[in-house]
């Protein structure tokens, strides 16, 4: 299976390039604590690419990792070829907490990112007032982040990120603390963003409904420590249409397989 | 009836009116000259205030008390900031606030006036170090409480460290910072008294004080209204301050009244 995986990143530019990565924590109580124990994985330019595993299993660690906000113990990760040396605008993250800064206005948040980069408040807010629309919340504009409901939230953490038109979307558990129903809106709109301009996804879940709906590619996960299980390739047409799927045999059968794939007990070691 | 609280001014004015009930009976109980009753004591504000003196004196201690407040605040909410960002400089700074802490800043007065003199510098002074203990602790604690995604995100945008500590952290603990502001001003308004009855030359401490000397207690307890309702307007004023700038602040950050 590892063999599909890395054909389907070999079509096209290797955008995300994971090497042996491990990461250990050390904390006085419990000593030496193996979180990811030699990753590799590669991601191609364009890909939607699912973390799937359990909680605890690191796959939010990895996450982080190319982001840059955490550094790996041993191993090295790449991003359009050079090694991922601290955060940049190139890797735009969405957070499960949605981390909006509070004391700005939806505009305020979503203006923050393209005025970093130097653009005129005229051209930020521009530009702002465009992903706001994009992500269904006109008229939210002047509303501070207290005031919204999670899934607004969410969609302004999106616009936020978007604004400043990263390469990489890296996106840990996003909807994860969101109601089922707002979360499979979200799942569609995030969706029908993506396919505007298909830029490289890093998702990390723990629902496989989700991963498969959404994804090019599955990486399953074990837990303790963390390693990876198993690369599934999602061949489902696109664009995805959710009540199709729910009917189609294929999608059945990858939510089986992915679901048999995480019961089973963890390998021994290599 | 209709509801008490449904009135917003009346539950304070009660609360003032029991007081000064309280207080009356205590003086007619007792019948000492060192607690005369209230109405006795409120009459000689007009005297107090016809006083040219009075005045300047008030606005004596107020600028000083300003001044160290600000002052306070300028150096306390950094600190208090890299103190909750960096390990290392909580580490280097804890034990010598620890050390601060419990000592009665008004108890410094003395040595610093063989420093400074009894004029505005040492009092300012003390005042400055009564401000800035509670703004450190809660510019510490506020900015320890910053969500790291936040910070995450403000990095991937670009921003480099002391970027992210003035327009992240710094707002993101702006409504625990005035908090500890709001306890500052208190102290400030304590300390500023207590500074003035050590070394006596301008304040409303002044005029307490010396109204003591001279066995005027109906001056005395006018006075300690005056500086009561000094703290009551200064603290009102804060509130309101505050209130209007942490509208986006979630209702965690709300404070009771009295929580300082």
């Amino acid at each position: 299976m590892l063999d599909r995986a890395q054909r389907s990143v070999e079509t096209g530019l290797r955008m995300i390039d994971i090497v042996g990565v491990s990461k250990v924590y050390e904390t006085a109580q419990r000593g030496r604590h193996l979180a990811l124990d030699d990753i590799s994985l590669a991601i191609g330019e364009g890909q939607f690419v699912s973390i799937l595993g359990p909680s605890g299993c690191g796959k939010s660690t990895l996450l982080y990792m190319v982001g840059g906000f955490i550094a790996a113990t041993t191993g090295t990760v790449c991003v359009n070829g050079k090694p991922v040396a601290g955060p940049g605008p190139d890797r735009g993250p969405v957070f499960q907490e949605f981390a909006l800064f509070p004391w700005k206005t939806v505009l305020g948040n979503v203006m923050y990112g393209p005025r970093q980069q130097g653009l005129s408040a005229a051209e930020a807010q521009a530009r702002a007032r465009e992903l706001i629309a994009l992500v269904n919340l006109t008229g939210y504009e002047d509303f501070y982040p207290k005031e919204l409901s999670g899934g607004m939230k969410q969609r302004v953490a999106l616009a936020r990120t978007l604004a400043y038109r990263p390469s990489i979307l890296l996106m840990d558990e996003p909807f994860g603390s969101l109601d089922a129903h707002t979360r499979t809106r979200l799942q569609k709109e995030l969706l029908d963003i993506w396919e505007r301009d298909r830029r490289t996804v890093m998702f990390v879940t723990h629902s496989v409904d989700e991963a498969v709906f959404l994804s090019d590619r599955v990486v399953v996960m074990t837990r303790s420590p963390g390693r990876i299980k198993s690369n599934v390739d999602i061949e489902l047409p696109r664009p995805r249409n959710r009540a199709q799927l729910l009917l189609d045999r294929r999608y059945q059968e990858h939510v089986l397989d992915i679901e048999r794939l995480m019961d089973e007990p963890a390998e021994g070691r290599v | 009836m209709p509801r008490l609280s449904a009135v917003p001014g009346l539950p304070p004015l009660l609360a003032c009116l029991a007081l000064l009930a309280a207080w009356e009976l205590a003086a007619r109980a007792f019948g000492i000259n060192g607690l005369p009753p209230p109405w006795t004591a409120l009459r000689e504000l007009p005297a107090i205030f016809a006083d040219g003196d009075t005045l300047p004196n008030i606005f004596a201690s107020l600028r000083r008390m300003v001044i160290g407040f600000a002052l306070a605040a300028t150096f306390a909410i950094p600190l208090g900031l890299m103190m909750g960002r960096s390990a290392l400089v909580a580490r280097f700074f804890n034990p010598l606030l620890m050390v601060i802490y419990p000592v009665p800043k008004a108890a410094l007065m003395p040595i610093i006036m063989l420093w400074l003199g009894v004029g505005d510098v040492s009092k300012t002074l003390v005042i400055f170090l009564g401000v800035s203990l509670p703004i450190i602790y809660h510019s510490y604690q506020g900015a320890r409480a910053v969500d790291d995604k936040m910070l995450w995100s403000a990095a991937a945008m670009g921003l480099r460290a002391p970027a992210r500590l003035v327009r992240v952290v710094f707002p993101a603990a702006l409504p625990e910072i005035m908090v500890g502001c709001r306890t500052g001003l208190v102290l400030a308004l304590i300390t500023m008294v207590t500074s003035e009855m050590i070394a006596r030359q301008t304040g409303v401490g002044n005029i307490l004080f010396n109204a003591l000397d001279m066995a005027q207690y109906e001056a005395v307890y006018a006075m300690i209204v005056v500086i009561g309702v000094l703290g009551f307007g200064l603290d009102w004023g804060f509130e309101a301050v505050r209130r209007a700038l942490m509208a986006w602040a979630e209702p965690s950050h709300q404070i009771a009244v009295g929580s300082a």
